[in-house]
């Protein structure tokens, strides 16, 4: 073999060694559009552009703003962004199509006002945290339990299917769908209910029923014997944020919520001295077969969950070296902050690390992933438990990028006082039995911090700390520029290597939702959503600091370089 | 303030003291006020709602806002659905929160709102065979509506058949067929519009209810969609007793 015929094989082995490396490094990136509630189906939320990067961002300025009008609940909902027309829902499920680089309004839809459910259940809570569109469709749940699919191009409602009835079951939709091929995947809350968690999945073009797969296994299926007598009918396990999709292994990978009643365990754990699988499939990541709805595999994060840490949050998918060997990982925060990395194709446990500073409900996770050292609430006592059932981290997602090999996390250090009662379950009302009041941890001036962590060595590479809660989630992009915002109206960029704070922007109103970014004609955006919550762990974080003033409102806010063509 | 007024005069309270009330309203208050996301236990601090302890109510402002609830928040309308006895308690014990030593219970108590039959056994079963989630979409709940429970996917159930038989046997004229794309399908038609034509699509449970254009689809008499194939999780038993609640529910 001559040596230029050496030297050309070599070069088009290396040329495809780096195909397949930048595949791995993109399959999870967006780039002009933002096509998926965590920005692709591998939920990275990091965008491939850099026009706005660490050298500009401190240039950027508003280029529109839009007010939903939609003012009961804050904006909270990740957009869509597809082919520079923009996606946006409220929460009471008025949708919006915008011109994205412009702003102006292209159609309006108004779900009639839902049924709500029982009074203090969370089905009686406005909130939507996002839509998905495919097929010619924009779909997204309401708070009565619909799936609805709205025409793309008109906003004219194409179908809706009831996905359960509110008045029964104490659950509500406030998830993005999650788009899988011809299908779309759809979630629920409920799992501080007296309810049976599910996911469910429908036909993208008429809405009919694909698949619906229970969290919680009824009699005779596996698993089912991890409940206590009929405890797996109300035991909770609500699935309700969004999954992640890998087309390759043809597996849906989604994050299940706790067990209920969730600071009570007597009436649903049958062996108490197990610590490995107990009411199965709560507080776990599971992996479906996309087309049927099928368990291939499962880990549980927190058996016999007695904290309210669900595992309900983002699963991020990558391939990474992991001792030597590329893997294809999944990495998944649950809500106590103990964070997981998983074999994507086997559920293999491959090692976890914790992102709160203060916490006293375990004292240590062994090399096999058992959490050992429980600290568990006991009935007819008070005790002080951190993290607080708000969690580590809120709902509000991680990012995740390939540049820096970066997980970006917003880390709550909060505590709670539970007191745990034995009532009984009634099908749909609340089934949490305890009240739990959250307090601040003692000796900090910081109640929150921004962090970078490796995934696979389990380091943190920086944090930035912030005085009051982080609940906003979190943007990386191909710029370096980390991007989130702050309960007192910051939006505000770090340097994504360093955590150097970059840039801000007041934009009047509290964070407690999502931002993106996209491109139209070259243009590359940057859109955040605004409003402080004043339910549920908003409105609990505001009482922690009754000081404060955080600001409720429901408007996009969309920044772009003053210089960058139009 | 009508409806809190009705509400205090119809509360029953048996002969106690305002400490007995006031006490009940705390246990009250800490199964349903400080539950979940909502109040903190006692009212003290603030949980995903606003603390209530010293805020300086009145017992009408806050009599009128747990009857009423407060428009665009989470606060719901306990008036519809907490019994009057836990209404006067309550309120009275967040009275206390606020100050009010000795909050004003009704002076005379009226007479018990007339209770609803209790069911018999079987109907009881029937109820919550009615609305079994055990059952997914395979319950009478997915497109019937009766006392509040269940989609009303189907209207108001008219006449209820004298046995199983007569239930799986129903004849549906309602439901006819539809045409898409060259696949024939039974449907619930809704509505016809110059623009749209909006009807539940029966192929498969939970019914969709489907809006198109009016020339994308052809509509017929008749389908080959039968009741006894929706009821088919139920057995013969659980049907007589699900026909058993209808008729109780129904007189």
């Amino acid at each position: 073999m001559s040596l230029a015929i050496y030297d050309r094989q070599m070069r088009i082995a290396l040329l495809l060694i780096m195909a397949a490396f930048c595949q791995a490094q993109d399959a999870g990136a967006t780039h002009a559009d933002w096509l998926h509630y965590g920005g692709t189906p591998f939920s990275w939320r990091y965008s491939a552009l850099d026009q706005i990067n660490t050298a500009n961002v401190q240039n950027l300025v508003p280029a529109w703003i839009f007010q939903t009008g939609d003012y009961v609940e804050n904006l909270q909902a990740t957009p869509i962004v597809v082919g520079g027309v923009m996606y946006l829902i409220t929460p009471r499920a008025q949708v919006f199509a915008l011109d994205a680089a412009a702003g102006k309004m292209i159609w309006h839809y108004r779900w009639p006002a839902p049924r709500l459910g029982a009074p203090g259940t969370i089905a009686d809570f406005n909130g939507n945290r996002g839509l998905a569109v495919s097929a010619g469709k924009v779909i997204f749940g309401t708070a009565d339990n619909y799936l609805v699919a709205l025409d793309q191009k008109t906003g004219q409602e194409a179908w809706r299917v009831s996905v359960d009835d509110t008045k029964q079951c104490g659950c509500s939709i406030t998830a993005a769908p999650l788009v899988v091929k011809d299908k779309v995947v759809v979630g629920g809350n409920g799992g501080d209910a007296a309810h049976r968690g599910y996911l469910t999945a429908f036909n993208i073009n008429n809405g009919r029923l694909a698949w619906r797969w229970y969290v919680i296994p009824g009699p005779g299926e596996k698993g089912n014997e991890t409940w206590k007598g009929d405890s797996w009918k109300f035991g909770g396990g609500a699935p309700w944020l969004t999954g992640s999709f890998d087309p390759d292994l043809n597996l849906i990978y989604w994050g299940t919520g706790n067990a209920a009643s969730d600071f009570f365990d007597a009436d649903r754990v049958p062996d108490k001295t197990k610590n490995r699988d107990i009411n199965l499939y709560t507080a776990s990541v599971v992996a479906l077969d996309a087309d049927t709805g099928k368990l291939r595999w499962h880990y549980q994060e927190v058996p016999d969950d007695l904290w309210d840490f669900d595992s309900a949050y983002e699963v991020l998918l990558m391939d990474r070296q992991v001792r030597g060997r590329m893997r294809k990982i999944l990495v998944h925060m649950n809500k106590s902050g103990l964070t997981f990395v998983l074999d994507r194709t086997t559920g293999e446990y491959l090692g976890s690390f914790n992102v709160a500073e203060v916490f006293n409900w375990i004292a240590g996770v062994t090399e096999n992933g058992t959490l050992v050292g429980r600290n568990e609430p006991q009935l007819g006592k008070t005790g002080l438990f951190c993290p607080s059932a708000a969690g580590a981290k809120s709902w509000n997602s991680t990012s995740y990028s390939p540049r820096t090999g970066f997980l970006y996390a917003p880390v709550n250090e909060i505590c709670e006082n539970v007191t745990s009662n034995d009532d009984k379950p009634k099908e749909g009302r609340t089934y949490m039995n305890g009240a739990f009041p959250m307090v601040l941890p003692p000796n900090r001036n910081t109640y929150s911090h921004v962090d970078a962590w490796d995934p696979v060595t389990g380091k943190r590479a920086w944090s930035y700390p912030y005085r009051f809660v982080l609940l906003s989630s979190m943007l990386s992009t191909a710029g370096d520029v980390v991007f989130t915002g702050d309960p007192e109206g910051n939006f505000f960029a770090l340097n994504a290597r360093t955590g150097t704070r970059l840039w801000s922007f007041q934009t009047g109103a509290g964070h407690r939702g999502a931002a993106v970014s996209y491109s139209v004609n070259v243009r590359q955006y940057i859109a955040t959503t605004t409003g402080w919550q004043q339910t549920v762990v908003g409105g609990g974080a505001l009482g922690l600091f009754p000081q404060e003033n955080w600001r409720q409102g429901s408007t996009l806010v969309v920044f772009a370089l003053p210089g960058a063509s139009k | 303030m009508t409806l809190v007024v009705l509400l205090l005069a119809a509360a029953v309270l048996p002969a106690q003291t305002v400490q007995d009330v006031v006490r009940h309203g705390e246990d009250v208050f800490a199964k349903t006020c400080a539950s979940g996301y909502c109040h903190a236990a006692k009212g003290a601090v603030a949980g995903g709602a606003p603390r209530l302890a010293a805020r300086g109510f009145s017992q009408e402002y806050i009599a009128n806002t747990v009857a009423r609830g407060i428009a665009g928040t989470a606060m719901p309308a306990f008036g519809e659905n907490l019994p009057p006895a836990d209404m006067v308690a309550v309120i009275a014990y967040v009275a206390t929160l606020n100050g009010i030593d000795r909050p004003s219970l009704p002076a005379r108590l009226g007479a018990p709102a007339p209770a609803a039959a209790p069911l018999s056994p079987e109907a009881t079963r029937g109820r919550e065979l009615f609305s079994d989630a055990t059952r997914g979409f395979g319950r009478c709940s997915t497109c019937h509506e009766v006392n509040g429970i269940g989609i009303p996917v189907s209207t108001a159930i008219a006449k209820i058949p004298a046995d199983p038989a007569a239930l799986k046997a129903l004849t549906t004229p309602g439901v006819s067929s539809a045409t898409i794309d060259g696949e024939t399908m039974p449907i619930l038609m809704i509505a016809r519009r110059a623009q749209s034509v909006s009807f539940y699509d029966l192929t498969s449970v939970s019914p969709v209810l489907r809006t198109v254009a009016p020339a994308s689809v052809q509509t017929r008499d008749g389908s080959n969609w039968r009741h006894a194939s929706a009821i088919a999780s139920y057995s013969e038993t659980d049907l007589a007793a699900i026909l058993a609640y209808l008729r109780a529910v129904t007189r």
